[in-house]
């Protein structure tokens, strides 16, 4: 008995040692964050999404992407001003995506930081997923946005409404 | 069996191994807490990739879990409240376990976070479930041995 209150008065105390020198570092470390996650709502009232706004890049913009219709989607498309990226799994992308699309899972998002930071920051990103049901275009516009990129928009429509429409897809992963 | 294995663990060698797992865990954890110190947005983000924890925890859990690491890891290699240290280290490693696999079972494959945030470690998979596992073993060995020396020495003194 004596011994598992020693334990737990130790337990205890590495804790709050760790939470005070965590805590105390974020004021000294360059990429220090704040206790409270920020949380922003993406989209509009359609669409929005609550998201946690990860400090990814402490300089990165602050206001949040926007929705950007069919139409829109489609004649950045034609212009090539805008480059797309697939927010659903590999095999979702292999399956079926908007042509000339990059794949880039939100569920990895860091693993593609090497390659997202070689990219113009002022290039116009458009992502999507699935449709309506999916929120992961969302999820990665956000991330885009705090990594820093100027305009990011998210096609809510996605994949369904793009395939629907006959505008050209591609099917190679 | 057992008793080979208690007399071996209760033995000079056995205290030898037993202490060099024990500072080859902590090393490890401080090692793994490095890169998280460094870069607590990009953990807090590896964290939400996980979607278990509540977002307001995200950062929060992003600043403590690194230092928790880093303090139980001085603590295994300096001997100090080293029940402690690896009392939490086993905690931790169950809740990791669990929340590998349950991310596993949900198809989601992204960078585990373990060791570093790194885009080159490798991603979720069964073999970060069996690395996690053999830690956890690491911490079961060392409580193992402490409870065999404390029967030994209770016994003595009977």
């Amino acid at each position: 008995m004596n011994q598992m209150s020693k334990l737990i008065k130790d337990i205890i105390t590495l804790v709050i040692v760790s939470t005070i020198l965590g805590v105390s570092a974020q004021v000294v470390l360059p990429n220090g964050i704040g206790l409270r996650t920020e949380i922003t709502v993406v989209g509009d009232d359609s669409t929005g999404v609550a998201v946690a706004s990860v400090s990814i890049n402490p300089n990165g913009a602050s206001e949040a992407a926007t929705n950007i219709s069919l139409q829109k989607a489609y004649s950045a498309y034609e212009n090539g001003s805008a480059i797309f990226f697939d927010a659903r799994s590999p095999e979702e992308f292999g399956s079926g995506h908007i042509k000339a699309a990059v794949n880039l899972p939100v569920h990895a998002f860091l693993d593609s930081l090497n390659y997202l930071e070689n990219l113009d920051f002022n290039k116009h990103i458009i992502t999507y997923c699935d449709g309506e049901d999916c929120n992961a275009s969302i999820d990665l516009a956000a991330d885009l946005k705090m990594m820093g990129f100027a305009q990011v928009n998210f096609f809510f429509g996605g994949w369904q409404e793009w395939r629907d429409a006959g505008y050209p897809v591609g099917s190679k992963p | 069996m057992r008793s080979t294995v208690e007399n071996f663990l209760a033995s000079k060698p056995g205290k030898l191994f037993v202490r060099i797992v024990q500072i080859g865990l902590g090393l490890l954890f401080i090692y793994a807490s490095l890169d998280k110190i460094w870069n607590p947005g990009l953990f807090a983000k590896s964290i939400s990739n996980y979607r278990l924890l509540p977002l307001p925890l995200l950062h929060i859990s992003a600043i403590m879990l690194p230092w928790i690491e880093l303090i139980c890891g001085l603590a295994l290699v300096t001997n100090r409240y080293q029940r402690a240290a690896y009392t939490i280290i086993g905690g931790m490693l169950i809740i990791f376990i669990l929340a590998i696999a349950s991310a596993m079972s949900r198809g989601l494959d992204f960078n585990c976070g373990c060791f570093s945030v790194d885009s080159e470690e490798s991603n979720m998979g069964l073999m970060k479930v069996v690395q996690n596992v053999g830690l956890l073993f690491s911490c079961v060995l060392i409580e193992y041995r402490a409870r065999v020396v404390h029967l030994k020495q209770a016994a003595t003194l009977d």
